[in-house]
C-alpha cells in the first residue's frame, strides 16, 4: 500500500475541480459586472425600502406604544446572531398604489433556542397589518415552507383581520384568509407546532391565528383577540365595552383561555415563544450525509463579471456552478451528450446536490440527460438545485417529429415526480416549457429565487409579439387586407412592452411567483441555509415492498 | 540552624518566608485551615498540617493547634510572620513552654511594646521623643492652657471619651485656647456625656516613616534605615518605600540611633521596627509612635535597598547566632517602592469612596516580572478569596538605582499584573503611583484620603464593553459536530437579505453601573447609543487583543472579566427582561437593597411590614474589619427581607425591599 501517496481527505470524492474561463481584465467582464452592480444596487434600494414598513410617522406611532417594530421583533425572537432567511421581502412591490411594503407581512426562517422555525409576523405599521391579497398569498406561502420542510410556525401577530375594500380577492377562495387557519389545523395534525404571540389587535377571522396555535402567547394591555370589535359589538348588541375588556390579556389569559402565557411586554413575550420552542420535540435527523462546508475555490465574487445580465447572450454555465459549490468540485454527468443541459453532483454549505443547469436551448437529448439525473438523485436521495436560464425546448419539423413533446414529457414528470428536495434559482430567462422542465413554480420547489437580471414569461416579448402579428397578418391576409409595416409595429411594440414589464424579476417576485429576487453574489448563503432548512423534513423512503421501477436508461 | 521551621501563617507571608527556609535548607512546614487547603503557601511548602476550619480562631488563631503541629511534624521553631499571634506574648511563651524557639523577640518585649503607654514612657526614659502632651486626666481650663503653651501651637484639643476624630478642635492661635476649650468641651459633653479634654501637640501633614531594627541575642543591634509609609488609607499602609526622600543624612542617622536606643530599651531580640511620626515641615522634630516587635509586612523595601534577606536574620539570630555585620557595613543602594494588592472593590457614592472587602475565585493570574521587580504572592490561579482573612493579596516591590526608576519600574509591574475573579485595587495603586504629590514624594498620611475620588475611574471605557461583547459573540459560534458540519443558521453572523447584517445585542452589566446594551455585527461594534466603532477581536486563550478603531488593546478575559493595564472589570451579562420582571417600575426596582459586598449580616433592625423612613439603618453587613449599614433609600414599607442576622451573604444578593410610600400626590 502506498499510505504516502494517499489523496486528502477532501480530494478521495474525486470530483474535479471547476476552473474559471473567462478574462477578468475582457471588456465584456467589466460590462457585465457593472450592470449587475446597478441591478444589485436597485435591489438593495428596494429592500432597504420595504424594511421601512408603513414609512416613519407609522413606526413612530407604533413604538410609542411601548411596541416593538415587527423586525426587532423578530430579532428578538431569533437566537443572537441568528441568519433570518426571508422570504419574499418584496411582495407586493409595486402594488396596491405601493401602500403595502413587503405586503405588510415578514416572514421567513430563522433559529430559534437553536432550532430553525418559520416566522410569520404582522406588520402593523402598514395598514394596522391588514391583509392584501398578497399579504394572503404570502402568509400561505410561509406555512406551506413550514409544512414542506416540517419546520415548526411562529406568530407574530399585530393584524386587524381582512383589508376590507378588497374583502373579494382576500376572503372567500380556496387559497384566501381561511386557508391560514386550515393550515394550522393540519399542520398541527402532521405534528408541525403552531405558537402564536399576540402582541397587537387579533380581529375577527385573525382572532383564529392564536385560536388555531397549539400553545399561545399575549401581551398585557397590549394583545387583543375578539371575533367582533367594540364598535362592531355596540352595532350588534348596543353593549359597550374597551377593547382591553373585551379580549385583552388578562381576559384571554385568566377567564377565556384563548392564550396561556400572559406577558408583560414585547419583549417579555419573545422570550416566552423561546421557551416554548425550546420544549418542543427534537427535530429528526439530517436526511442525508453532510461533510464540512468548504468555500468556492473559484471566488464567488466574480459571478457579476463571467454572466451577462442578457440571458440571450451565451456562456458557460459551470462559470456560475464554480462560484456556488464547495471547493468547486463538481462530478459532471453525461458531460458530452446533450450538451445543452449541465447536469452532475457537488456539495453547497456541506450538502450534497445534484445540479440541473441549462447551457443553451433544451433538445431532446438534454431533456433525456435531465430525466435520467433526477432519477439518479431520487434514488439516491440527494436533494436536486435546477440552475434556471432557458428560452425554450427546441422547435421545429425535424424536433416535432423526434418526438421533443414526449422527450421534454419525461423530463417534466421526472422532475414533477420526485421525491427529493428541489430549489430552483432563476439566474437568466425563464420562457415556456423550459420553465416546467426546469421546476417552475408549479413544479413545487421547496424554494425558488430569481436573481435582479432574469426574466419570466411565457415566452420572450419579441418572440410573442412577432407570433401574434404574424396571426393577424395571416388573418388579415386571408381577409385581403393590408398591413402596412409601420402598422405592425404599432401592434407590437405595446406586446413588447407588457412582457418587458411582466417578465421583470420584480413584478414576479412582487406576485410571489418566487420566494425573493436575490443578489447573485448571496446565492450561495441563500442555498447553504435553504438546504439546511429542506434538511428538517425527511426524504420519503421508497418502500421495499412496492418498489416500483428502477432508473430507467433514457 | 533549625532542622525544621513550622510557619504559623498563611498567604503570600508564608510563602515568602517558606521561600528563605528552602533557600537556606530548612526544612518547612506550612499549616492550613480548610479555607486554605489549595493554597499556594501549602503547595510551597516541604510539609503541610491541617489545623482546623476556616474561622481563624479555630485555626491561625489557635495556638494549641499550632503547637500540635509542630510537635507533629518535629519543628524546632515557629515563624509567626506578621498578624494573627506574631505579637500575641502568650503564643511566644506557649511556645518556649513547649521547648520551640519563637522565631521574635522575648515574650517580655511584645507585652512592653503592646503597652502604648508604657512603651511610650520606656523609650522615654531612654531619650527617644514622643509626642508631646499633657500628662493626668480631668484638667482644668487653666492647666489645659498652661500645657498648651508649654507643647508649644498648634495643639490638638482631643475629648478624654470617644474616638474616630469626633470632638477634636485644631488650635493654631494661641489666644484662640479658652474659647475653643470651651466649644471643645460643650461638644464632648454633648456627644459623649463627658467634657474631659487633653491637649496633644499638633503634626502638621503628618508623615509615618519607621526604621527597621535587627538585633541579637548577643547585645548587638543595628538599624537597617527607614521605610517611608505615609501613603495611608484609613490608617492602612498602602505604599511603602526605602529610603524616605524627606530624610537627610543626619535626621536618618537620629532617628536610626533613636530606634536602636528604643530596641535596647526593651531588651528587644530579632527583626522590628520603630515607628515615628513625622511633622512634613520639619522632619527634625520626629515622634516616637510605636514599636512593632514581628516582621512587618513592608520589610521587602528595606531587603531591596539593604541586600539582607530579613527572614534568614530572624532565623539565623532566633537560632543564636550573632549579626554578622555592623551598622558600618549597612549601605543603602537605590530606592525601593511596595504596593499592596489587595481584595476590594473601589465603589463611588457622590463624592465618597468606599473599598469594599471583595471575593471571588482567581480564574486567570499574571505577577509581573523584570529587571527590579519582586513579587510577595499568596496567589495561584484556582486560588479562593473570601472575607474570612486579611485582604491583602500580593505585593509588588520595584527596585532602581534611583526613586524615579523605582517608582516607573513600580507602575509597569502594575500595569502587567492581572489578577481575574477577585476585584483588586490594582489600578487604583497604579493611578496613585501617577498622582504628582506622590511623584514627588511630597507625602503625607492624609493625600489618599483627600484625592482617592480622582484615582478611581468610574468610567468604563467603550472598548471593554466592545471586548466583552465580542468575546460573548465569538461564544455564540458553533463548535463543529462529529460530522465536522456546521449547520449554518448556527453561524452567529446576523445575515438577512441585502447585505446589512442584524445588530446582535449582548447586555452588559459591570457592578455598579448601569446595564449597557452593546451591538455586534460584521467588523461594527456600537456600545450603547454611540456611533458603530470598527472592531475585531482575536482570542488566543486567555488573551484577547481588540482591534478599536484602528487601535489595538490587549486584555486578558476569563469567564466575565477583562484586564488591561492593571485595570479589571468583571462584565456580567444582564437580562432586561428579567430585570423589567423583577424590578417591575423602576420605582420599585430602586427599593431593592443589595449587599455592597460579601460578607456577613451583623444586624438587622427591621422585620417585614416596618414602616421606615429615608436613611433609617435598616441592617449591617460585616466582612472584615468594615461594617457597613444598609440604610432605607426613601420612605416606605419594608416588604421583603429574607435574612436573619448571622446570615452569609454574596455581593449583590437581594437583602431587602422597601416599597415606597405613595406619594401624597403625584408628580407631573
Amino acid at each position: 500500500m502506498q499510505d504516502t501517496a494517499r489523496p486528502p481527505a477532501a480530494a478521495k470524492t474525486g470530483a474535479p475541480v471547476l476552473h474559471s474561463a473567462v478574462d477578468p481584465a475582457s471588456e465584456a467582464y467589466a460590462a457585465n459586472a457593472a450592470a449587475h452592480a446597478e441591478l444589485c444596487a436597485q435591489l438593495r434600494e428596494k429592500l432597504a425600502a420595504a424594511r421601512l414598513g408603513g414609512g416613519e410617522k407609522a413606526r413612530a406611532r407604533h413604538t410609542s406604544r411601548g411596541k416593538l417594530l415587527p423586525r426587532d421583533r423578530v430579532d428578538g425572537l431569533l437566537d443572537p446572531g441568528s441568519p433570518f432567511l426571508e422570504l419574499s421581502p418584496l411582495a407586493a412591490d409595486g402594488m396596491y398604489e405601493g401602500q403595502a411594503p413587503a405586503a405588510g407581512l415578514i416572514t421567513g426562517i430563522g433559529r430559534v433556542a437553536g432550532r430553525e422555525v418559520v416566522v410569520v409576523a404582522n406588520d402593523a405599521t402598514v395598514k394596522g397589518g391588514t391583509y392584501y391579497p398578497v399579504t394572503v398569498k404570502k402568509h400561505l406561502r410561509a406555512q406551506e415552507v413550514a409544512l414542506d420542510n416540517r419546520l415548526p410556525c411562529v406568530y407574530l401577530v399585530d393584524s386587524g383581520g381582512a383589508f376590507l375594500p378588497r374583502q373579494d380577492e382576500v376572503f372567500p377562495d380556496r387559497e384566501h384568509f381561511g386557508r391560514i387557519f386550515y393550515n394550522q389545523a393540519t399542520m398541527s395534525a402532521r405534528g408541525i407546532p403552531q405558537i402564536a404571540s399576540v402582541m397587537g389587535s387579533c380581529t375577527a377571522g385573525g382572532a383564529y391565528v392564536p385560536a388555531m396555535s397549539d400553545e399561545a402567547v399575549i401581551v398585557r394591555e397590549q394583545g387583543t383577540i375578539f371575533l367582533g370589535g367594540p364598535p362592531l359589538v355596540k352595532a350588534a348588541t348596543g353593549e359597550v365595552v374597551t377593547a382591553e375588556e373585551l379580549g385583552g390579556g388578562e381576559v384571554h389569559s385568566r377567564v377565556s383561555g384563548v392564550t396561556d402565557h400572559l406577558a408583560e411586554d414585547d419583549a417579555h413575550a419573545l422570550r416566552i415563544v423561546r421557551t416554548i420552542v425550546s420544549t418542543l420535540p427534537e427535530r429528526g435527523a439530517l436526511p442525508w450525509p453532510v461533510a464540512p462546508a468548504e468555500e468556492p475555490a473559484v471566488d464567488p465574487a466574480g459571478l457579476y463579471g463571467a454572466v451577462p445580465v442578457d440571458s440571450r447572450t451565451p456562456y458557460d454555465v459551470r462559470e456560475v456552478i464554480a462560484r456556488l459549490v464547495d471547493g468547486s468540485r463538481f462530478a459532471e454527468f453525461k458531460v458530452e451528450y446533450g450538451t445543452t443541459l449541465v447536469t452532475g453532483f457537488a456539495r453547497l454549505h456541506g450538502h450534497p446536490v445534484g445540479i440541473v443547469a441549462n447551457n443553451g436551448i433544451l433538445f431532446a437529448e438534454s431533456a433525456l440527460k435531465g430525466a435520467h439525473f433526477i432519477e439518479l438523485c431520487d434514488q439516491r436521495g440527494i436533494p436536486l438545485l435546477f440552475l434556471q436560464n432557458i428560452s425554450g425546448f427546441m422547435v421545429g419539423r425535424q424536433y416535432e417529429a423526434g418526438g421533443i413533446a414526449k422527450h421534454g414529457a419525461k423530463m417534466v414528470t421526472a422532475v414533477a415526480c420526485t421525491r427529493v428536495p428541489k430549489l430552483t434559482v432563476v439566474i437568466g430567462g425563464s420562457y415556456g416549457a423550459g420553465n416546467y422542465s426546469m421546476c417552475g413554480r408549479a413544479y413545487s420547489p421547496r424554494f425558488l429565487w430569481m436573481w435582479p437580471n432574469a426574466k419570466i414569461s411565457v415566452m420572450g416579448g419579441e418572440q410573442a409579439a412577432s407570433v401574434l402579428a404574424t396571426v393577424k397578418r395571416d388573418q388579415m391576409e386571408a381577409a385581403g387586407q393590408e398591413w402596412p409595416v409601420e402598422e405592425e409595429e404599432r401592434f407590437k411594440d405595446p406586446i413588447r412592452r407588457q412582457y418587458e414589464t411582466q417578465g421583470n424579476a420584480y413584478y414576479a417576485t412582487a406576485r410571489l411567483w418566487d420566494d425573493g429576487v436575490i443578489d447573485p453574489l448571496e446565492t450561495r448563503t441563500v442555498l447553504g441555509l435553504a438546504l439546511t432548512a429542506c434538511a428538517n423534513a425527511p426524504v420519503p423512503a421508497k418502500d421495499p415492498s412496492a418498489p416500483g421501477y428502477g432508473v430507467f436508461r433514457m | 540552624m533549625f532542622e525544621t521551621v513550622l510557619v504559623a501563617n498563611r498567604g503570600e507571608i508564608a510563602v515568602r518566608v517558606i521561600r528563605t527556609l528552602r533557600r537556606i535548607g530548612v526544612r518547612s512546614v506550612a499549616v492550613y485551615s480548610d479555607a486554605d487547603a489549595g493554597a499556594l503557601h501549602v503547595a510551597e511548602a516541604d510539609t503541610a498540617v491541617r489545623i482546623g476550619p476556616a474561622p481563624a480562631v479555630e485555626s491561625y488563631l489557635s495556638i494549641q493547634r499550632l503547637l500540635d503541629a509542630a510537635a507533629r511534624t518535629g519543628a524546632q521553631a515557629v515563624h509567626p510572620g506578621y498578624g494573627f499571634l506574631a505579637e500575641n506574648p502568650a503564643f511566644a511563651r506557649a511556645c518556649q513552654e513547649a521547648g520551640l524557639v519563637f522565631i521574635g523577640p522575648p515574650a517580655s518585649a511584645i507585652e512592653l511594646m503592646g503597652d502604648k503607654i508604657r512603651a511610650k514612657e520606656t523609650v522615654r526614659a531612654a531619650g527617644v521623643p514622643v509626642v508631646p502632651g499633657s500628662s493626668g486626666s480631668g484638667l482644668t481650663d487653666a492647666q489645659l492652657i498652661d500645657a498648651a503653651r508649654q507643647i508649644g501651637t498648634p495643639v490638638l484639643l482631643k475629648p478624654s471619651a470617644g474616638g474616630g476624630g469626633k470632638g477634636m478642635r485644631l488650635v493654631r492661635d494661641e489666644a484662640l485656647l479658652a474659647d475653643e476649650i470651651a466649644a471643645a468641651r460643650r461638644e464632648a459633653r454633648g456627644s459623649f456625656g463627658d467634657d474631659t479634654l487633653l491637649v496633644e501637640r499638633w503634626i502638621d501633614r503628618p508623615r509615618h516613616i519607621e526604621i527597621q531594627v535587627l538585633a541579637d541575642a548577643h547585645g548587638h543591634v543595628v538599624h537597617l534605615g527607614e521605610r517611608e509609609c505615609s501613603l495611608q488609607r484609613r490608617h492602612q499602609k498602602v505604599i511603602e518605600e526605602a529610603p524616605s526622600v524627606l530624610l537627610d543624612q543626619a535626621t536618618r542617622v537620629a532617628m536610626g540611633e533613636a530606634a536602636v536606643q528604643a530596641a535596647r530599651s526593651c531588651g528587644y531580640v530579632g527583626a522590628g521596627t520603630v515607628e515615628f511620626i513625622v511633622p512634613g515641615a520639619d522632619p527634625a522634630a520626629y515622634c516616637f509612635m510605636e514599636m512593632n516587635t514581628r516582621l512587618q509586612v513592608e520589610h521587602p523595601v528595606t531587603e531591596l535597598v539593604t541586600g539582607l534577606d530579613l527572614v534568614e536574620w530572624q532565623l539565623r539570630v532566633a537560632a543564636g547566632e550573632e549579626l554578622a555585620f555592623g551598622q558600618q557595613d549597612i549601605t543603602l543602594t537605590g530606592h525601593a517602592i511596595e504596593a499592596r494588592i489587595c481584595a476590594e472593590s473601589a465603589r463611588l457614592t457622590g463624592e465618597r469612596l468606599d473599598f469594599l472587602p471583595s471575593s471571588g475565585t482567581v480564574l486567570e493570574l499574571d505577577e509581573p516580572r523584570g529587571e527590579g521587580v519582586r513579587v510577595d504572592s499568596g496567589l495561584r490561579t484556582g486560588s479562593e478569596v473570601g472575607t474570612a482573612y486579611d485582604p491583602m493579596l500580593s505585593k509588588i516591590i520595584a527596585h532602581g538605582p534611583d526613586r524615579a526608576t523605582a517608582l516607573r519600574r513600580l507602575r509597569a509591574a502594575l500595569a502587567g499584573t492581572v489578577v481575574l475573579g477577585v476585584d483588586t485595587n490594582t489600578a487604583f495603586l497604579r493611578r496613585l503611583l501617577a498622582h504628582p504629590a506622590v511623584v514627588s514624594g511630597d507625602l503625607d498620611t492624609g493625600l489618599i484620603d483627600h484625592e482617592a475620588v480622582r484615582l478611581v475611574d468610574s468610567g468604563i471605557p467603550d472598548e471593554v464593553y466592545a471586548a466583552a461583547a465580542l468575546l460573548r459573540h465569538s461564544a455564540l459560534r458553533p463548535r463543529p459536530a462529529a460530522s465536522k458540519w456546521t449547520d449554518p443558521f448556527s453561524v452567529p453572523s446576523g445575515w438577512r437579505l441585502g447585505g446589512e447584517p442584524a445588530w446582535t445585542v449582548h447586555h452588559l452589566r459591570v457592578p455598579g453601573h448601569e446595564p449597557v446594551a452593546v451591538r455586534v455585527r460584521d467588523g461594527e461594534v456600537r456600545v450603547g447609543a454611540a456611533e458603530p466603532v470598527p472592531a475585531a477581536l482575536d482570542v488566543d486563550g486567555p488573551r484577547a487583543q481588540l482591534r478599536w478603531d484602528g487601535v489595538t488593546h490587549m486584555f486578558r478575559h476569563a469567564d466575565g472579566w477583562l484586564a488591561r493595564d492593571g485595570d479589571s472589570w468583571l462584565l456580567k451579562d444582564h437580562d432586561p427582561v428579567e430585570a423589567a420582571l423583577s424590578g417591575g417600575a423602576a420605582a420599585a426596582h430602586a427599593g431593592t437593597l443589595t449587599a455592597p459586598m460579601p460578607g456577613t449580616v451583623t444586624v438587622v433592625k427591621v422585620a417585614p411590614g416596618d414602616t421606615v423612613t429615608t436613611g433609617q439603618s435598616l441592617l449591617v453587613v460585616e466582612a472584615m474589619k468594615m461594617e457597613h449599614v444598609i440604610a432605607a433609600p426613601h420612605d416606605g414599607t419594608v416588604t421583603e427581607i429574607d435574612i436573619t442576622p448571622g446570615s452569609t451573604v454574596a455581593m449583590d444578593q437581594v437583602l431587602a425591599v422597601v416599597t415606597p410610600a405613595a406619594p401624597a400626590e403625584e408628580e407631573s
